[in-house]
């Protein structure tokens, strides 16, 4: 686990570190060990990318890190202040860390602007006309410009994830935690996103914890991809990315990329058959 | 600008314009404020118009000549090169959702003139006639997407976004809705249900006299009587009885469900949000809902001393039910996400209630309100049957007592009419309230 790519050296801030965690669930006495003994760093400003079959346990562990969820054991640490341990098992949410989900929580009933500017004006952090213009700011940044006052509703499933992230990023999050947010929309639109996501990732250098079960996907945007075991949720491998950011989609059909795929493409199917085997069994 | 240029030209320019696929079907006045933007330029044969990657500032309409556009391949188009020639419009991109660059590379093949329009004077003037700026962005998006090929997901123009649109309320969107529901065949349809209704009354009873029927007073009995100055039965639109009774049942009505919205409202946010409360409560609540609002009356009768209250209870305590159990579905069918994502953000749990969960419950509430207007007048009438001095429910009771049958009719038809008017105001209360509901609604017909 050392082979961790250089950080970024503009960051300092979003060191995330999950030692040792462990979750059970417990439903009905039925004790379900969805994360065994999981340890992860993540270095400031890196797009780690945590890939694995869907019910694996991987969004048990960012409910953890945001505060959803409680621990059984372990602890969470960020920037090295103690989010969550054994001790505390429910780490707070806070805009320090900020989700955006899978199937969208942009707010249908507030404007997208409205749903941009609510982080700093609930938090008292900027005047409404502050607000107002920073979040302008970073929506035309984000090339929303023209959308601010249309509805969620409105406008595509592609537009309403990069509102979603701008409105999380109006909170200057440590980190960024996605959970699967592209997983809903078709691969051309998906295609546009990740540019879009890469592109907002260099103007802010954010840390990215992001969540996938599309191994190409997290090859083309992760510094470092992880590949969990399917439940209990663990590390299985960790590759570290040797495609220079910045990147775009020419990568994609790069000889490197193509490598990276086929090195770990065996350990990703191995963990989808487990699953499969164990949904088969559940059902 | 416009001034510098001849005459001819300008009529020119109008020539040209109507050419165009977006502005062909502009009014001359707008067609000629749209010609006083355009600004003649001319490009040798080889020469390059623009470049992808461009500030997309200005829109081109080819006037004579011929150019190449070659669109950049992140764009997807299935016929990335397009020849424009006379009339037809490239450098659009500015007017795309959160587009600010060229998407395509232009070059002129052949000499070449073309008319510029500034893209965000275009867009001021459009979003000055906002009906017909409307069409011709409509025009625009139908344009790039069937002329250039470009994929649905890039061709969202942007909506027009003056003092207008910005402003947009929820009225002219109603206005908007129900002219469109005029150009349906819908209210047609309607008429035609009514004349079938109204008809079948008026031959069962008058021209065939069936059984069932031969003792019901006839359409024209009634509308005779409805409408005459001085009415057999004493009750008609000339008198003003009629409309005493109608204010009374109103007036009640109105009191009825102001305090069952108020109490129902905050009990079933009350139930949905805290689960300690739904525990000791629910339970007591679901026991009492079933108990038919009939089976109150004498109770209610004992209890308030005043008929007046007791009838006024009556009615509010269907609607309270109806208000309270929607509301708490409402609050109880919110996403788990929003909360997160809301708690996430920094909101406290007060302002997770007030941005969250109120709004979040409101298509909800707005069911129970018409539920609740509904029983409401429902209860509201058999109330006033059993006890009143006033009111449409007691017309109907004491006409049925002195046998003056055509004015039950109107009691009922007008109970009809009352009772609808009151549920189309707490619809567009509704619409007022969940604009952005109504407009999802909207995107979801077309």
């Amino acid at each position: 686990m050392d082979m961790r790519p250089p950080p970024p050296a503009t960051q300092t801030q979003g060191h995330l570190l999950i030692d040792d965690v462990v979750k059970v669930y417990d439903p009905e006495g039925a004790a379900v060990l969805a994360v065994d003994h999981c340890t992860l760093e993540i270095e400031p400003g890196e797009i780690c990318m945590i890939v694995g079959p869907s019910g694996c346990g991987k969004t048990t562990l960012l409910n953890a890190v945001a505060g959803f969820h409680d621990i059984t054991s372990g602890r969470i640490l960020m920037d090295g202040e103690v989010l969550c341990s054994t001790d505390r098992p429910r780490s707070t949410p806070g805009p320090d860390r900020i989700v955006v989900f899978q199937n969208g929580a942009l707010f249908p009933w507030k404007s997208n602007l409205e749903n941009v500017i609510f982080g700093p004006v609930m938090q008292g952090k900027l005047g409404r006309r502050e607000a107002l213009d920073k979040g302008r700011a970073m929506m035309g940044d984000a090339g929303l410009s023209g959308v601010e006052h249309n509805y969620p509703g409105e406008v595509s499933s592609g537009m309403r994830r990069r509102v979603e992230i701008v409105r999380a990023l109006m909170n200057d999050p440590k980190v960024l935690l996605l959970d699967e947010p592209y997983r809903a929309l078709d691969s051309l639109t998906k295609s546009v996103m990740h540019e879009a996501l890469l592109e907002i990732y260099y103007k802010n250098r954010v840390t990215i914890f992001f969540i996938t079960h599309d191994l190409e996907e997290a090859i083309f945007l992760g510094h470092r991809v992880a590949i969990m075991t399917t439940r209990p949720c663990k590390p299985k491998k960790i590759l570290t990315v040797d495609i220079p950011h910045p990147r775009d989609y020419s990568v994609l059909t790069s000889k490197r990329f193509r490598e990276l795929i086929e090195e770990t493409n065996d350990a990703v199917h191995e963990e989808a058959l487990k699953a499969f085997q164990a949904g088969e069994k559940e059902g | 600008m416009a001034a510098t240029l001849p005459v001819v030209a300008e009529d020119d320019a109008i020539a040209v314009l109507r050419e165009a696929t977006p502005f062909g079907e502009a009014s001359p006045v707008v067609l000629s404020r749209i010609a006083a933007l355009a600004r003649p330029a001319r490009y040798a044969a080889g020469e390059r118009i623009y470049t992808a990657g461009d500030a997309a500032d200005d829109i081109f309409i080819v006037a004579s000549g011929r150019a190449d556009h070659v669109f950049k391949p992140e764009v997807g188009a299935r016929e990335p090169l397009k020849r424009v020639t006379r009339g037809g419009v490239f450098g659009w991109a500015g007017l795309l959702l959160g587009q600010t660059r060229r998407l395509a590379t232009v070059t002129a093949v052949e000499p070449t003139e073309v008319l510029r329009i500034d893209t965000e004077a275009l867009v001021a003037l459009l979003e000055s006639q906002p009906q017909e700026g409307g069409q011709v962005m409509a025009r625009f998006a139908a344009m790039i997407r069937r002329e250039f090929a470009v994929p649905e997901l890039l061709a969202q123009v942007r909506r027009l976004s003056g003092p207008l649109t910005e402003e947009m309320s929820s009225l002219s969107l109603t206005m908007y809705r129900l002219s469109l529901w005029l150009k349906s065949p819908r209210p047609y349809l309607m008429l035609i249900g009514f004349a079938l209704f109204l008809g079948i009354w008026y031959l069962a009873v008058e021209v065939w006299k069936l059984p069932r029927f031969r003792e019901m007073p006839g359409l024209t009995t009634v509308v005779k009587e409805w409408f005459s100055p001085s009415p057999t039965y004493g009750l008609s639109l000339y008198t003003e009885e009629y409309y005493k009774h109608i204010v009374v049942s109103v007036w009640r009505v109105t009191q009825a469900f102001f305090l069952a919205t108020v109490l129902g409202v905050t009990f079933g946010l009350l139930l949905g949000w805290s689960q300690r409360f739904r525990e000791y409560v629910f339970p007591v609540f679901e026991m009492l809902r079933p108990i038919p609002i009939l089976a109150w009356v004498p109770l209610a009768i004992v209890m308030f001393i005043a008929t007046e209250s007791a009838v006024i209870y009556l009615a509010f305590l269907a609607s309270f039910y109806a208000t309270a159990l929607n509301t708490m579905l409402g609050v109880q069918s919110i996403d788990e996400s929003y909360i997160r994502a809301a708690s996430c953000l920094g909101a406290s749990q007060k302002q997770v209630f007030r941005h969250v969960i109120l709004p979040g419950a409101l298509p909800f509430i707005f069911t129970g309100l018409q539920i609740s207007i509904g029983v409401s007048w429902f209860s509201l009438v058999a109330a006033e049957m059993v006890s009143g001095q006033y009111g449409l429910g007691y017309v109907i009771n004491t006409s049925y007592v002195m046998v003056r049958y055509p004015t039950i009719i109107i009691g009922m038809a007008t109970l009809g009419l009352v009772g609808y008017t009151t549920s189309a105001l707490v619809r567009l209360a509704g619409d007022y309230l969940m604009e952005w509901r109504v407009r999802e609604l909207a995107l979801a017909e077309r």
